[in-house]
Parts: structure tokens; C-alpha cells; sequence
């Protein structure tokens, strides 16, 4: 029983008093051209967290504010979990919004399911297979940064064990996981890949305490997917003076001073080539994937710290970047 | 990890702690876990303000005072129900802190560090010397003082202490101070003492937990904080024992409250919960 569980009936609530209402309101009726330049270009963005969690929500936000800024957008956005998904995009739909996107794979299904009801509706996911007419998604190819932050761990780990923390296991997390673990063993082939989890991006102590645990483990280079709990992670490595990696955004400067580098996604100029394509009527249902050849994703060591790094490790490092950027080397993804 | 498992237990300990002398008079707050959370929030402020840790924790005090004080108004003063007035409490407090917190750091958040407790002998800092402290005094507090006895007498049959010529409105009232400065204590030591942050919703259901552990400790003092604490300490068990099997990570974090019903199954019996509790008391004429 959390505070959640109460939100979630709240905003059922409010759902439910929009969707009544909306009964009245001439629905979509598909008679309007897509991309018709006459109606004001509305964006609204669907998060599974909230947007101050300095991580995955958080990056998405900073996206859809360069979509406004950029493209003049009416620009919309809420948090929506469960059951709320469907509803909430529904609503947006209905409402006359030209993009709805849904951040995580779990919107894809929703999104799958409304496309062919509001055909003047663009559905876009942050990763998911489905596609459709006006259904599609973008894959951020975050794996590429995870895995060089595993390969430098694995070339600088004394103990020969690196750690993962995650909040939710949820399988675009256990993807980065495996994408760490398996350039950590390629840099080093017995190296021990320890993974807790905490289950919520939110409890920061939480976070501490498994962090805690994975180092007593013997863990002396520590990743993250944990979100607005990371401050947990870094606190525990700066008690237990190991190093640590940022994830999703840049997390270098972070006062701990624990952070070697981080593996980070620019979701802006994804985020708004697309809405661009979709206002002028260029998009069509595909699965994109983004990643470091795109700019999307980039791997940046912390600048204060890089010196900590010996110039023959970070030449391999490039050298393994280069393999990315270039195609030689593809990094392991799973599908979901 | 050694003894560090009590500084991660500690804030459902204090917050249990506070909830059983409120309980115990008839109190009955599900508003706690909104009650961590500001007093968490306004921790983490204060002590990032005067980078003082103490600071913060008495702050942390003065908000959980500041929130008993709306809370009593409406549920002893007005006789509201108790449990929506709680629920009610939870919703303000995390609307109010996420409100806040979005306008001081931006709408994307930050990751701030605010100073810790420092730690005084071995993990021991001041917060769980203060823990030890309180659960003492609480005990004799309740068992053996005449005030315990009003209080104790509160939660169980209110017309009698009215009979006796003493306002059971003021003993409810003080109930529910002590379990509000408790709660707030709870929240504060959270940031200051273990995660040096704050997040939005990182309370994360402990204000919940600790309720359940009143229970647990059959709402006596020291049962309350045992229970905190061993629930506290299968937390950190599973947390090492994660990971290192096929099992899914889900079943290990099922592991506290398992083994609290678990140890409930077979402590559970012959105690009962107070005969008043969360019924409000309307004076007699």
C-alpha cells in the first residue's frame, strides 16, 4: 500500500470526469488532413515518472521544452502508470493533439491500440516493437554508452567485480544492464558483474543501501538506472570511496565527486527532429533507432576526474568507440 | 554491513515509535508516511540552507508538530474520521513537497547533497543514540507514570478518564503532538542521516510500514522499534542476498514483510489493538 496506489485512484477519477465530459465534445472524426498547418501543432509527452527525477523523465522533459521552444508547439505532459496509460493518451487524442508521446516501452501497446481510432493522432514510443500508420516509436540506442562504461570499469577494476544498480526491473533497464556487464567482459573475461535492484526509481535510501551491499560484495566501479534515486548510489560510493558512472544525463559534476563518466542520451534533437517531421506531415510509423552515430547517445568522461584514467585505457576505450561509431562493433540490445 | 542495517530501519523506528504512544490514545494517523515526507523535505532544505545536520532534524520536528497540529484540529478537535482526514494528509503532503521541490530545482530536478549526521562512535550518530534514548524514556513513560496510565486509559475506554476529571481531549491532543514530532523526526533523519537528498515520494511507503509495525510490536514501546529494526535487518539481508541466484529480485524484496507476518503468525496472539482506536470522542454532557 503506498501513496501511489492513492494518486492512481485520484487521477482515475479526474480521468473518468474528463472522459464524461469529453462525451460531449465532437470526437476526432478522421475528416481533418494530417499535418493540416491551419490547426495550432500540440505535442504532449506521457511519462511513467515524474520529470524532476534528474534521469529518464527528466531528459524526455527537457525534450519536449525544446519542442515548444523550436517548433512554437502547444506542448502538454503528465505522469501515467498502469491503467492510466490508455486513458490518458486517449484523452490527449481526443483533445486534438497531433503527437502524443509515450516515454517507455510500455506505451507502445497503447499506442498501438488508439492509433487506428485517431488517425490525426501521431503516437510515438521511447522504444517498443509495434508500428502502424501513425504508430511508431524511437529506440535510443542507450546500450552503446553502457557498454563503454562497462569496458572501462572492466579495464580498471582492481577487485575484478563491477556492480549495477537498478530501481524497477523493467526490460529496457535489464538491456543497459547487459550491454555494461557484456563490455565489462570484454575488457576483462572473468570479471564478476554483481545486479540488485531496488524496485522504485524514487527511494533514495533504498538506492544507498543496495549500493552498500553490492560493495561489501567487493564492487569497486558501481552503474546506475535508478533515477531520482542515483543520489543514493553516488552517496554510498563516496562513503566507501569507489567509483561510480552517470547515467541517462550527464551526472559528471555531481557533488560527490565520485562520477568517472557517464552514459548519457540527448533526447532534444531526436525529440524534435520527429515532432518536425510530424508537423510537416514526413513521419510515417517506423521504429527508429538513435544512437551514438546519430548523437544521440554519447559516452563523456568527467573532466576533473579523467586524469584519474591511464592514456593507455582511454585509447582503448576510443579505440572501442571508434568500433561503434564506425559499425564494426554492435552492441547487444534486447527487443522489447 | 555490520550495524549499518540501523541507520536504514531507523525512520520506520521513529515513526513507529510516535505512532504507538498515538495509538495508544486512540490516535490513529495514516497520514504518517505524508508526515515523513515533509518533514523530510523541510530537513533537506534547512540543513542545505544552514548546513547544519541538527538543524534540519529539528526542523524536520517542528514540521511533523506543524502538520499534528492541522491533522488534531480537524480529527480531535472537530471529530472528522481519522482515516480520511490521514489519507488527506498523505495527498497535501506529496503534492506540496513535489510543488516545492520543482520550484526550487526546476521542473527536471537535480541531484543535491545536503550534509550528513556525523557519526559519533562505530555507525552510532546522533539519531539512533536518540532512538535509544527515546524508546527508554517512552517505555517508563507509559508503564510507570500517571500521564502513561491517562494515556494508555485513552486509547482503551475514554469515559473513564472523563470520569476520572481529566480531558481526554488533551491527552489526544498531546498523543497526537508526540506522534507528529515523531513522524517528522523520522522523515528528517531519512535525508540527513541516510540519504543526504531529497526525492520526490522517497518515503516510499515506510510511513505505511511503520503503522504495520505498531501492530507488529503489539504496541508497546520497545516491541514497536524492535520491529522497525528487524524488519530493518532482513531489508539489508536481502539486499546481499539479491542477485546471486536465478530467483527473480522480486521475491527478495517481498523478504521484510514476509518474515514480519511470518514472526506475526506466531507472536501475534492474545494481544489486541486499543479499544478505542481511531474512534473520536465527543464529551459527554
Amino acid at each position: 500500500m503506498r501513496i501511489g496506489g492513492w494518486m492512481t485512484l485520484g487521477a482515475a477519477l479526474l480521468v473518468l470526469a474528463g472522459c464524461t465530459s469529453g462525451g460531449e465534445a465532437p470526437k476526432a472524426d478522421g475528416t481533418a488532413p494530417a499535418g493540416d498547418q491551419s490547426k495550432p501543432f500540440k505535442v504532449a509527452l506521457l511519462t511513467p515518472g515524474p520529470v524532476s527525477d534528474a534521469g529518464w523523465n527528466a531528459m524526455a522533459y527537457k525534450g519536449l521544452q525544446a519542442i515548444e521552444k523550436e517548433l512554437g508547439a502547444t506542448v502538454n505532459n503528465q505522469e501515467a502508470t498502469g491503467s492510466q496509460k490508455l486513458d490518458a493518451m486517449r484523452s490527449y487524442a481526443q483533445d486534438g493533439y497531433t503527437l502524443v508521446f509515450g516515454h517507455g516501452f510500455e506505451y507502445n501497446d497503447p499506442a498501438a491500440e488508439l492509433g487506428p481510432a485517431f488517425p490525426d493522432t501521431f503516437f510515438v514510443t521511447s522504444s517498443g516493437g509495434k508500428t502502424g500508420p501513425n504508430v511508431g516509436a524511437f529506440r535510443f540506442y542507450l546500450e552503446q554508452g553502457f557498454y563503454l562504461a562497462g569496458y572501462t570499469a572492466g579495464l580498471m577494476t582492481k577487485t575484478g567485480k563491477v556492480a549495477m544498480i537498478g530501481g524497477d526491473r523493467v526490460p529496457s533497464i535489464a538491456s543497459t544492464f547487459k550491454a555494461f556487464a557484456a563490455g565489462a567482459k570484454a575488457a576483462r573475461p572473468d570479471v564478476v558483474v554483481i545486479e540488485k535492484f531496488t524496485g522504485n526509481g524514487q527511494d533514495v535510501a533504498a538506492a544507498k543501501q543496495a549500493t552498500l551491499a553490492a560493495i561489501g560484495e567487493g564492487a569497486d566501479f558501481v552503474i546506475h538506472q535508478a533515477n531520482a534515486a542515483a543520489q543514493g548510489v553516488f552517496d554510498a560510493c563516496k562513503e566507501k570511496n569507489v567509483k561510480a558512472f552517470g547515467a541517462n544525463l550527464d551526472q559528471n559534476s555531481n557533488e560527490s565527486g565520485v562520477i568517472l563518466a557517464s552514459a548519457i542520451i540527448n533526447a532534444e534533437p531526436a525529440f524534435v527532429a520527429l515532432a518536425k517531421d510530424v508537423k510537416e506531415g514526413k513521419y510515417k510509423g517506423e521504429v527508429r533507432l538513435t544512437g551514438m552515430a546519430e548523437k544521440s547517445i554519447d559516452y563523456v568522461f568527467n573532466p576533473a576526474m579523467v586524469d584519474q584514467i591511464p592514456v593507455e585505457i582511454q585509447e582503448k576505450i576510443e579505440t572501442e568507440r571508434a568500433r561503434i561509431l564506425s559499425g564494426d562493433l554492435a552492441v547487444p540490445k534486447d527487443e522489447f | 554491513m555490520g550495524l549499518e542495517f540501523l541507520r536504514f530501519g531507523a525512520p520506520v523506528a521513529f515513526a513507529a515509535l510516535g505512532e504507538s504512544i498515538g495509538q495508544r490514545a486512540g490516535v490513529l494517523n495514516i497520514g504518517l508516511e505524508g508526515f515523513m515526507l515533509m518533514g523530510a523535505y523541510v530537513a533537506f532544505r534547512v540543513t542545505g540552507a544552514t548546513g547544519n545536520p541538527y538543524l534540519g532534524l529539528l526542523a524536520g520536528v517542528v514540521a511533523g508538530v506543524v502538520l499534528a497540529l492541522i491533522q488534531g484540529f480537524l480529527t480531535i478537535h472537530n471529530t472528522a474520521d481519522q482515516v480520511v482526514v490521514g489519507t488527506a494528509v498523505n495527498l497535501l503532503a506529496l503534492g506540496l513537497t513535489n510543488t516545492l521541490f520543482r520550484a526550487q530545482f526546476g521542473k527536471s530536478g537535480e541531484l543535491v547533497r545536503v550534509p550528513s549526521l556525523p557519526t559519533l562512535f562505530g555507525p552510532f550518530d546522533a539519531g539512533l543514540i536518540l532512538l535509544g534514548i527515546l524508546v527508554i524514556a517512552l517505555s517508563l513513560w507509559l508503564a510507570r507514570s500517571k500521564w502513561g496510565l491517562a494515556n494508555r486509559a485513552v486509547g482503551e475506554y475514554p469515559p473513564a478518564v472523563q470520569s476520572a476529571g481529566l480531558s481526554v481531549t488533551r491527552i489526544r491532543w498531546q498523543a497526537a503532538l508526540l506522534a507528529g514530532a515523531f513522524a517528522g523526526l523520522a522523515g528528517a533523519y531519512l535525508v540527513v542521516g541516510v540519504a543526504h537528498t531529497f526525492a520526490e515520494n522517497m518515503v516510499a511507503g515506510r510511513g505505511f510500514v511503520a503503522i504495520a509495525m505498531v501492530t507488529f510490536g503489539r504496541w508497546r514501546p520497545w516491541g514497536v522499534v524492535l520491529a522497525s529494526l528487524f524488519v530493518g535487518y532482513i531489508d539489508s539481508l536481502q539486499y546481499q542476498w539479491q542477485g546471486r541466484s536465478a530467483l527473480p529480485v522480486e521475491l527478495f524484496q517481498a523478504l521484510p514483510y514476509l518474515g514480519a507476518l511470518l514472526v506475526l503468525v506466531f507472536v501475534g496472539r492474545g494481544a489486541a489493538a486499543p479499544a478505542a482506536l481511531g474512534v473520536p470522542y465527543r464529551r459527554e454532557r
